[in-house]
Parts: C-alpha cells; sequence; structure tokens
C-alpha cells in the first residue's frame, strides 16, 4: 500500500511539474510571440481528473481525508475503535459509489464517441479512461483497508484498529513538519 | 391526474431572454399550453451542473426538459453544431431557414442516441465583433489578439491573421483593459452588460454565429403524454420559440443602439461605440467561411460519429438556401 | 421544503460529523439519499457526469499547482530564511520579534496556502528565539497562531480559489480583493503588538541589539525569492496575462529555478514535495467534489431559495444580516474544520446575501476572515494545536488560547469594518477592472 501510495504521489508531482512548464511555455508564447499551442486549459483540466484521484488513494494511505476528531479523542477506546472501522467501511462504500456512477460516464462516452470541442478534438475516452482507472484503484485500496479493518474487529484486535485507522490530528502531522524541518 | 414536470433552464447570467420569456413561460406552464401540468424550473447555474453534460442529465431522467446550450452539448452529438456553423447565419433570416431545414436532422440523432425529442431551436442572437484599436474590415484582425468561445471560431480567426485567445466571459472585460486581447467577440447584449463598451471604441455587428439553444424533452415523458397533450405541448413550445426568435431581434437591433449611442435605447446602457459599417468584401469573407473553413473540419468530425451526417446537412442547406 | 427540513438536516450532519465519520463521506451519503427522495433514481444516474465536471475543472486545477508551490519554497529552505532576515528589520520596532512572526508568515502567506506548514516552520525558528530574549510566552503563541492565518487571505489562497468556484466568481478578482485586506489586517496585529508593548512593557522581550546597515542590506536577499515569487503571481494575474491557473504554473517554475539555485533538486526533495502536494490536494478535491454533489440536491431541493425567503422574512438590514452571520460562523467555526466550513455553507449562504444586495467578491473575503477566525478559535482550532504542538517548554494549551484572544477581537473587529467600509475589499479589484 504504502509504495503504492509513494508512486501514485511521484507520478502526480511529475505531471504537475511536467503542465506548469508547459503551460509557463504557452502563456510566455502568447504573451512575446502571439503564439498559442490552444490546449494548455485542456491539459490542465485532465492532469486535474487523473491526478486528484490518484490523490484520493495518497490521502487515503496517509489518512488525510477530514475527520472531526475533537470528541472522537474523549470517547471510551472501544467507541473510538468502532467509530475508526465504520469510518473507514464507510469511505470504501464511497469508492465503490464513485466507481458505481463513474462507468456510466465511460459507457455513455464510448457510446456516443465524445470528442472535446477544443483545438486538439481530443477523443473524451482517453482521459476518461486513465480517470476512471484512478478511481478504480483508490476504491481497491478503500475496500483493501475496510477489509483489514474488519479483519481486526472480527478477530477483536481493537487497538490495533485504532492505531492503523484513527484520524490523524494535526499533533501528528507536525511530528513530520518537525522531522522534515530537521534535514533541511 | 396532474403532470410533475421537472424543467433545468439557461444559466440566470445569461440574461434577459432567460429572465423574461423562458422563466415566466415555464412558471406558468399550464396557461401557457394548456397542460395539467406544473413544472419545477432550476437555472442552469443554480444547480452547478457543466453545461456540456446537459444530454447526459437528460437522458439519465433528471429534468424532464432542459434548455440545451447547442455549442457545449455537441461535445456528445457533433451533428448538433451543422446548425450554426460559422459564417451560416449571417443574420435573423437565414438563421431561421438553416434551422427549419436541418433541425429534422438533429431531432432525429438526438431521439436515438439520447432518448430525447428536440421540441425548438431559438437564437441568443449574433455573435459580433468589439475591437479597442481601431478597425475597419474584417482583414484588420490580421495580427491582433481575438477573444474566441469556441473552436469554430478560433479556426475563422486565424484564418483572417488574427491570434484567438479562448478566455472565459467572466475575464473578458479585464482581458480587454489591459491590452491582453484586442478584440472579443459575443453578443452585444452580453458584451453591454458586461461593460466591454468602457473598453472598446469599435463594434462591427456582422454575424459570426447566432449563438442557438434549443428545447429538449426526456422521450420517456414525452410518451407518458396523451396524443392530445402532445400537440398542445408542441403547440406551446412552437410559440415559446417564435416569440424567442422575435424577442432575440428586438434585443440586439436595441443593444447595438445602445452600444453606439442611438435612442431608443430601452434595454441596456447607452455608450457611444463607433458602428464599422460592413463591407461587400467581409460579407464574402464570412460567407465563404463556410465551405473553406467550418464546414471541412466540422464534417470530418461530425461523419466519425454519424456516417450520413455532412451529406444530409449538404442536402438540407442546398434545398433551404435554393428555395 | 421548510426550514424545519432544513435545520434537521443541517443538524443531523453536524452530529454525524461531530462522531468523527469523513466529512466527504457525510456529503455524499446526504447528497445522494436526500437526492433520490427527492428526485428518484435519475439523480443516482447524473451524479457521474458532475463527477467527472468537477475534477475536469481546469480552474480548480489551481489549487495543487498553489500547493506545490508553497512545498517548494519551503523545503528548499528559502521561506526558513526569511525570517531571520525579517527579523533584522523588524526587530527594533516595540514588540521586537512578535512583528517578525507577523511579518514572516505573512510574506511566507504570500507564497504559500498551508497554514500548518507556516506555523511550523515560523514557530520552530522563532519560539526559541522569543523564549531567550524572554518575551512572553501568551504574547509569542498568540501571534504565531494569528500569524498563520494570514496565508488564506493574502493571495495566492486555496480557500478564495474554492470559493470561486463554488460561487462561481472571478478567481483574479478574487485574489485581488485579498491584498488590501490582506496588508491592512497585519498592520492591524503589528499596532496591537506595538501598542501592548508600550503599555504592558512587561510583555516586551529584552531591547535588541543594533544591526549594522550593511548587514541589514546584505539580508534582504533573502527576500528576494519570495518577493519575486509573489510578483511573477500576482503580477501576471493583475495586468491580466495569465489565468490564475497559468500564473500558478509560473510561480512553479520560478520556485523551482531557485530551489534548483540553493543546489536542493534531489530525488528525497521531490519525493517529499509530491507527496506532501499529492495528500493535501486528495484530502481537498475529495471535499469539493463531494460538496457538488450535495450541491445538486440543494439545488433541486430548492434549500438555497427556502433559507434566502426565511432570512429576508425577518427584513433584516444588510449589516444586520451580516452580524448575524459573524456570529454564525464564529459559533460553527468552533467545531468544524474550516475547509468544510466552507464547502458546507457557500451554496447557501451566498443566495441569501446577494439577494439584500451584497457584492459576492466582497462576500468571498469575508468568508475567508470567517475562516482564519475558525483556525484560532478553541476547540477545533488547527492554528492553536499546531503552535501548541511547536512549543519545546511543555506549558498548557491554555496559553496559546488566550495569546490568539486579542487576534480574534481584532478580526472580528475588521470584518465589522469592512461591512461599514466595504472599499476596501472592493476598490483594487474595481480599479483593476478598469470600471
Ligand atoms: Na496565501
Ligand atoms: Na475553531
Amino acid at each position: 500500500m504504502e509504495h503504492f501510495a509513494a508512486f501514485a504521489a511521484r507520478l502526480f508531482g511529475v505531471a504537475l511539474v511536467a503542465l506548469s512548464i508547459f503551460v509557463s511555455i504557452e502563456t510566455v508564447a502568447r504573451k512575446l510571440f502571439n503564439f498559442s499551442f490552444e490546449g494548455a486549459d485542456e491539459l490542465g483540466g485532465y492532469v486535474l481528473a487523473i491526478g486528484s484521484s490518484l490523490a484520493f488513494v495518497v490521502a487515503l494511505v496517509d489518512r488525510a481525508h477530514i475527520r472531526i476528531d475533537v470528541l472522537h479523542a474523549r470517547f471510551p477506546k472501544r467507541l473510538q475503535a468502532v467509530m475508526d472501522w465504520l469510518s473507514i467501511v464507510s469511505i470504501a462504500g464511497l469508492g465503490l459509489f464513485i466507481l458505481y456512477v463513474g462507468r456510466i460516464v465511460i459507457v455513455d462516452t464510448l457510446a456516443y464517441g465524445s470528442t472535446a470541442p477544443t483545438p486538439w478534438a481530443t477523443p473524451l475516452i482517453w482521459p476518461q479512461a486513465a480517470w476512471y482507472a484512478a478511481l478504480c484503484l483508490f476504491a481497491l485500496a478503500s475496500i483493501y483497508m475496510a477489509v483489514r479493518a474488519t479483519v481486526h474487529v472480527i478477530n477483536g484486535r481493537l487497538d490495533q484498529v485504532t492505531a492503523e485507522f484513527h484520524p490523524k490530528g494535526a499533533i501528528e502531522e507536525l511530528q513530520e513538519e518537525m522531522e522534515d524541518l530537521g534535514r533541511r | 391526474e396532474t403532470y410533475q414536470l421537472k424543467a433545468l433552464g439557461q444559466p440566470v447570467a445569461t440574461g434577459l431572454i432567460q429572465k423574461n420569456v423562458e422563466q415566466p413561460f415555464f412558471e406558468n406552464f399550464a396557461e401557457k399550453t394548456g397542460i395539467d401540468a406544473t413544472v419545477d424550473y432550476k437555472p442552469l447555474d443554480v444547480t452547478g451542473i457543466k453545461d456540456t453534460e446537459q444530454l447526459r442529465i437528460l437522458k439519465a431522467g433528471l429534468f424532464d426538459i432542459v434548455s440545451l446550450r447547442m455549442s457545449q452539448v455537441s461535445r456528445d452529438e457533433p451533428t448538433i453544431l451543422g446548425l450554426d456553423l460559422v459564417g451560416l447565419n449571417p443574420d435573423y433570416d437565414t438563421g431561421r431557414k438553416t434551422v427549419a431545414a436541418f433541425q429534422d436532422k438533429v431531432d432525429a440523432q438526438l431521439q436515438a442516441k439520447f432518448n430525447t425529442k428536440l421540441l425548438g431551436v431559438w437564437p441568443f442572437g449574433p455573435q459580433v465583433l468589439f475591437c479597442e484599436p481601431e478597425i475597419a474590415q474584417l482583414s484588420d484582425l490580421k495580427g491582433k489578439k481575438v477573444r474566441v468561445y469556441d473552436q469554430n471560431l478560433a479556426n475563422f480567426v486565424s484564418s483572417v491573421g488574427g491570434t484567438p485567445v479562448p478566455i472565459g466571459f467572466p475575464d473578458v472585460h479585464q482581458s480587454l483593459a489591459r491590452g491582453v486581447v484586442d478584440c472579443a467577440i459575443t453578443g452585444p447584449s452580453s458584451a453591454n452588460s458586461a461593460g466591454w463598451p468602457e473598453v472598446t471604441n469599435y463594434m462591427l455587428p456582422v454575424a459570426f454565429q447566432l449563438a442557438l439553444n434549443g428545447y429538449g424533452i426526456n422521450l420517456d415523458t414525452w410518451n407518458k403524454l396523451s396524443e392530445e397533450d402532445q400537440a398542445k405541448l408542441e403547440a406551446g413550445f412552437d410559440t415559446l420559440v417564435e416569440d424567442i426568435w422575435t424577442y432575440s431581434e428586438e434585443l440586439f437591433d436595441d443593444a447595438v443602439r445602445c452600444n453606439i449611442g442611438e435612442e431608443p435605447c430601452e434595454t441596456v446602457k447607452k455608450y457611444d461605440l463607433k458602428l464599422v459599417e460592413i463591407s461587400a468584401a467581409d460579407k464574402d469573407i464570412i460567407g465563404n467561411a463556410v465551405t473553406e473553413i467550418s464546414f471541412p473540419t466540422w464534417a470530418e468530425v461530425c461523419d466519425k460519429q454519424n456516417a450520413s451526417c455532412s451529406a444530409d446537412w449538404k442536402a438540407a442547406i442546398d434545398a433551404a438556401l435554393t428555395q | 421544503m421548510g426550514v424545519g427540513v432544513v435545520f434537521t438536516g443541517f443538524f443531523g450532519m453536524m452530529g454525524l460529523l461531530l462522531m468523527s465519520f469523513p466529512i466527504a463521506v457525510i456529503m455524499v451519503v446526504l447528497g445522494v439519499i436526500g437526492g433520490v427522495l427527492l428526485y428518484g433514481w435519475p439523480l443516482l444516474n447524473s451524479m457521474g457526469p458532475v463527477i467527472w465536471g468537477v475534477q475536469n475543472e481546469n480552474i480548480l486545477t489551481a489549487v495543487p499547482l498553489f500547493i506545490l508551490l508553497g512545498e517548494l519554497l519551503l523545503r528548499s529552505g528559502i521561506a526558513d530564511r526569511m525570517y531571520g532576515a525579517l527579523a533584522i528589520w523588524l526587530n527594533r520596532l516595540p514588540g521586537g520579534l512578535l512583528h517578525t512572526n507577523i511579518g514572516c508568515c505573512s510574506l511566507f502567506a504570500a507564497t504559500s496556502g498551508s497554514s500548518v506548514a507556516t506555523a511550523a516552520t515560523v514557530g520552530t525558528v522563532a519560539l526559541p528565539n522569543l523564549k531567550r530574549r524572554g518575551y512572553g510566552s501568551r504574547q509569542a503563541l498568540g501571534s504565531l497562531a494569528a500569524g498563520g492565518t494570514l496565508g488564506i487571505l493574502i493571495p495566492p489562497s486555496v480557500n478564495l480559489l474554492i470559493y470561486g468556484s463554488l460561487a462561481n466568481e472571478s478567481i483574479g478578482q478574487l485574489f485581488i480583493a485579498g491584498i488590501i485586506p490582506g496588508i491592512a489586517l497585519t498592520l492591524l496585529f503589528m499596532v496591537y503588538i506595538a501598542s501592548e508593548s508600550y503599555f504592558i512593557p512587561a510583555s516586551d522581550g529584552e531591547e535588541e541589539a543594533k544591526v549594522p546597515l550593511a548587514m541589514k542590506l546584505a539580508a534582504l536577499k533573502h527576500l528576494v525569492p519570495p518577493a519575486i515569487i509573489f510578483a511573477v503571481v500576482m503580477g501576471s494575474i493583475y495586468f491580466g496575462i495569465a489565468t490564475p491557473t497559468e500564473s500558478a504554473a509560473l510561480g512553479v517554475v520560478v520556485a523551482l529555478a531557485f530551489a534548483a539555485r540553493e543546489g536542493k533538486l534531489s530525488l528525497e526533495f521531490f519525493d517529499n514535495c509530491f507527496r506532501q502536494t499529492a495528500k493535501t490536494t486528495g484530502m481537498i478535491l475529495l471535499i469539493i467534489t463531494a460538496a457538488f454533489m450535495l450541491n445538486v440536491t440543494l439545488a433541486l431541493g430548492g434549500i438555497a431559495q427556502t433559507m434566502t425567503a426565511w432570512v429576508a422574512s425577518f427584513g433584516l438590514a444588510p449589516w444586520a444580516l451580516l452580524m448575524a452571520l459573524i456570529v454564525f460562523y464564529l459559533f460553527l467555526g468552533m467545531f468544524m474544520d474550516v475547509l468544510s466550513m466552507q464547502v458546507l455553507t457557500i451554496p447557501v449562504a451566498l443566495p441569501i446575501v446577494t439577494a439584500v444586495g451584497i457584492d459576492p467578491i466582497w462576500f468571498g473575503i469575508f468568508i475567508v476572515l470567517m475562516c482564519e477566525l475558525g483556525m484560532i478559535t478553541p476547540p477545533v482550532g488547527m492554528n492553536l494545536y499546531v503552535v501548541q504542538g511547536v512549543r519545546t517548554d511543555g506549558g498548557p494549551f491554555r496559553d496559546v488560547v488566550l495569546g490568539a484572544i486579542p487576534y480574534a477581537l481584532i478580526m472580528v473587529l475588521f470584518t465589522i469594518l469592512l461591512i461599514f467600509v466595504p472599499q476596501i475589499v472592493t476598490w483594487l479589484p474595481e480599479t483593476m477592472s478598469g470600471r
């Protein structure tokens, strides 16, 4: 899971840097030479669609999807574990739901042969297929984690659930920041 | 029993046609059509739904009737674009002929692919040119940066030597003020409301496109209506669409007068743009744009989705224009 | 749909939130269940196009780009060095290093959007210095917590971007609108520090040693990279050369060049920046996507109209309505994370305020100020946690809260000032667009 998140983050970052360079060239060329590739904004939209779906996975692995933990921290230990379990199961449910409704988009795009109304006239299925694949990864990752949490619950290892799935508070995030600060 | 219909309208931001004709029609639907029905009407920009997704939303059945933005929804059905190729409709009369001739082909595609019946097509009105530096004719666009809103138009601007720059409508005013673009294209009424005459000096009222829209109804809803009600509905929408064609032309004429500071000026603010006369040469350039630029590029895309697309279009338009 | 149903839904949602369910899940569940009840199963089939529509929105591409920009500056150490440079310049004002905290936070803010990272960096560098020179810990902690909130008001700001995409307003205008209030609030904070130090000298640290001018000038070079990045990003927007997304891309490229000059471009550096960017982007985009899904249901249910009519029935003057909203947001901000607060309230609050003639650009600044407030009000206040986490003296959380209270009061008073003098917000964007 960790390896996969690391890979997804790299892919996302490289895509952002490449997009930045492309868009910068486009912007400067348009200002100075009246010349345009006429597609930078279209490309930006696709990078966001695919990249943010990959980023869902990274946020999932890093437990960054926001949960309000003000009461959670005061719950009895058992209830904390139950909430952590329910939360990860509900995210898996969300992942499946997005897959279900996203499939309709893909099926329609294939049926209509939809083409972006832009200079590049990109067949929409290309970016959408990559987008959907990334959403599949998010669903798979969340299901894997939900199953893992459920197995812990069945075996009565509630503290293991808390250890792996409790909401990550600001303090924990800060510790990571401090470590990085020490390195630079 | 009373029908409960859901309608998705034009964005509120599009102005007077939505406010004064479309919304009142849906809010007084029973009275306007004679059908025992109430309509729950929601403007597009209130819902957060993207206009490019309208046909899919309509097919999904979330709404019974949708006010389709033709240029945007052509992403899923390129045949639609054939109604409004750049240069095809230089004025309202030609526009009516084009729509009458090609509407059935579009309807057939919508019925086959989107479970949608087309109830009528209407224009926002001619999309014309506003410039900050002096221009006398289209060839003066050479070397100038021109704000465009779609691909068809971008190709045309390139063909006369200009640089097309796609900018979202809300940012055009600032771009003109800062000289990021020299010229921009939109309807004279929208331009006026957005304050473009504050930052431009010239208006060339040559119609690049008519900015067409249409009403689509989900076929499941349509088939639930009795034959009598179907006839009433069609008649009601025929009247609505006819009203909009007339109102659109009034708005256009009024906005042109307002922009150049003439009376009567009733719908928008008065400014003092210089009106550039349309030369015979410009009429030729626009007229030739169809055969030389907009039709060939469109035909290639459209025939991929709908094999008889360009052939149907040629037959229909030739017949209409030789009448 | 009646007001009662709306309130039931709202409090039900708050309940689920406090139970610690993921906020994105709550929004989607409410949106889908409510929508299916109202509109039947077709609603479900319409959600796919809505999701693609949000994730494919070019305007939102600026969100990860601005986050990446901040990460590059932070992790290359460029930002750390700003503190030292500013300290030399602001030291001798009454209140000394506390000004450096505020000044450094706002300069940081001008290039980044992440408040955790801002407060962590500034806090770590600042607190030992502050302690050594004998500043009261309450004052020091408060200035750090409050200074960290400036990042979302001074552009570029991810929160303003999100407001713009939900409200359908020009991001460029919103960014420009944030400049003057951002500077004004920074100055107000500094005035407060100076006057506290003047009237209650005990709170102040030791007198600072004088720094020779040559050294002062030499320190300026550490301010050059952030200044250039701010100039590139905001200049390209102000002069209309670039859209906000393009300006973010330009900023990223310039920041990469600076990081390269620092000799920082290692694989580890990139890995770290990319991981943080991906994590934050994933978190934000999932919430925005969920918000748009919920928004369809809210719109179809006519929630905004219901609430607008309900609020209008009280016949409040615009200023009174806004005062009521300040109280509402102050309360909400105590218990909610500010991003969630923003996406949940904007679709309903915006129609209510525009109905009484309030400018939507102005309201964007108002909302962001309310978010800033939420970041330093307990019990849920991100910046309070962070500053408490940075300190090494192990003192009570109460110190941070008490230290932040004066700044929270200043923010509320400043917001009230904006209500009565809206030109502070609207003048610059109107001038820019040539009105
Ligand atoms: Na900022
Ligand atoms: Na708070």
